[in-house]
């Protein structure tokens, strides 16, 4: 096959770390639904039910949060990204550096070929705010055949490069709409709309 | 003719002489280093802020410069004064401690707190924000407790309430994700709701004088300013980063912005340019 997507979910592979602390692991996750310091908060507050848990930082605007644990714990991604519903909130990405140097991620890798010829589009996806961005760049990268996807919040545009041959535009606006945010051709279903956080309720567009 | 160029006279004058309107006009901004504050309160010592991402209140000076500080607290969120007695709601363990001349007392509450974010308290009189559970907490001794609010969208529901005040005999509560400032009395029955129209994105803080509403719209960086009936009168945005809080002193409104570590300062004098800056 001459252009070879691969999706792959990247569990389990080693690789040198050089911030992982000896005898603690390191987890990075990114959060959906982060607006406020009341969220943040709210988000650490859940996860001192972890005992041991240091080096807590919340960067609310982009939702990423990190904190480290005895190895001992051993907290499996599951594990975390459970705590992380718990307390009311989505996780987007996962990452787990153990203290032996070891990574587990959850995110998805989409391989395009060398030889793909990539079409560059705009397309108008509604949202207001960082934690928007997040979950619309997640959605369109998700989708295979997805170079490279950037939403700007001013503009409220999402530039995408895409291999033509696999994937189209619309496939890319369902999958950005399927998270809830409308965008020029597709709208969201207003279920999925009303559970966006209170903070990325954006002003729907008219299709 | 005189009489014609008299009247021509007197209408100028008096033209000139009539007042215009007021608003409130930025006048000072402080520079609070290495502070985000969350929560703004005055004390006869001066202005008190919380500082939730470094767990601790900072008091300032007029040019911004801290001069005391209180530290090793989880998270305070919205304080309050109360005489020389300063409140202080921990949002990460649930206390709501009573802090004067370093003695500290524990409000106690038999019916657990999650997360309070809020604290209004007048003589024993007082209210709190209970973020997590959704509820406003009332007692008219400080002992007695009485509850209020449940998870929702209807009117005398909360989405997250973050902020709360005691006025006359009304509670006004910050009914932060439901984007609105619902108002109360003491038995808890709901009166009327503010601020739906202007499509508020988290209004985290309030503050309530005499004759007006303030209200932060978090995430869209301005500062919304009601008559108590809910009349829109002013939106404040110039310089504004994510305000929290608000507080009025001497005259003076002073706005907490979380982001951008600074007190916004304002006058309340007549409008040079009341289309820029009135909604009215």
């Amino acid at each position: 096959m001459k252009y070879i997507i691969i999706n792959v979910l990247a569990f389990l592979f080693v690789s040198t770390v050089s911030f992982a602390q000896e005898g603690r692991d390191q987890y990075e996750i990114q959060v959906d639904g982060l607006g406020c310091p009341f969220c943040a908060y709210g988000l650490e507050k859940k996860f001192k039910e972890f005992d041991g848990i240091k080096d807590v930082a919340i960067e609310i605007e982009t939702g990423d949060f990190s904190f480290t644990l005895p190895s001992e714990a051993n907290l499996s991604m599951e594990a975390v990204e459970a705590q992380v519903v718990k307390a009311g909130y989505t996780p987007i990405t996962t990452k787990i550096t153990r203290a032996d140097g070891a990574v587990e991620s959850s995110e998805t890798t989409t391989m395009i070929a060398d030889n793909a010829t990539l079409s560059d589009a705009k397309i108008l996806v509604a949202g207001k705010c960082e934690m928007c961005k997040a979950r619309i760049e997640k959605a369109a990268k998700g989708v295979p055949g997805v170079a490279t996807a950037v939403w700007k919040v001013e503009a409220n545009m999402l530039n995408v490069s895409y291999d033509a041959e696999n994937v189209t535009a619309e496939t890319i606006e369902k999958a950005v709409a399927g998270v809830g945010h409308d965008t020029k051709n597709v709208k969201a279903l207003a279920a999925t709309y009303e559970n966006l956080p209170a903070c990325c309720k954006y002003e729907r567009l008219e299709q | 003719m005189k009489k014609i160029i008299l009247a021509a006279v007197t209408m100028l004058l008096l033209f000139s002489c009539k007042e215009q309107p007021k608003s409130w006009q930025l006048s000072q901004m402080l520079e609070i280093e290495g502070v985000n504050p969350i929560g703004i309160t005055h004390r006869s010592d001066g202005i008190w802020l919380s500082d939730g991402d470094h767990h601790r209140i900072v008091r300032i000076d007029a040019n911004g410069d801290i001069t005391e500080t209180i530290d090793s607290l989880d998270r305070p969120m919205h304080i309050a004064t109360n005489g020389d007695e300063l409140l202080i709601p921990q949002y990460g363990n649930d206390e709501v401690l009573r802090w004067k001349e370093n003695v500290v007392k524990v409000i106690g509450i038999s019916d657990s707190l999650d997360a309070p974010a809020g604290i209004w308290r007048e003589g024993e009189e007082t209210v709190i924000a209970d973020f997590y559970n959704h509820r406003i907490l009332y007692s008219k001794d400080g002992v007695d407790w009485n509850s209020f609010g449940t998870e929702g969208k209807e009117n005398g529901q909360f989405n997250y309430p973050t902020d709360v005040q005691l006025l006359g005999d009304e509670i006004w509560v910050a009914d932060a994700y439901n984007n609105r400032i619902q108002v109360f009395d003491k038995s808890g029955n709901f009166l009327r709701k503010i601020g739906e129209a202007e499509k508020m994105n988290a209004s985290t803080g309030i503050y309530v004088s005499k004759e007006q509403l303030f209200v932060t719209d978090f995430e869209n960086n301005r500062v919304l300013v009601y008559d108590h009936e809910g009349v829109l009168q002013q939106e404040l945005s110039e310089n504004i980063e994510k305000p929290t809080d608000m507080i009025l002193v001497d005259g003076k409104l002073y706005i907490a912005n979380y982001k951008n570590n600074r007190v916004n300062i304002y006058d309340w004098k007549e409008d040079l340019n009341p289309k820029k800056s009135n909604k009215e």
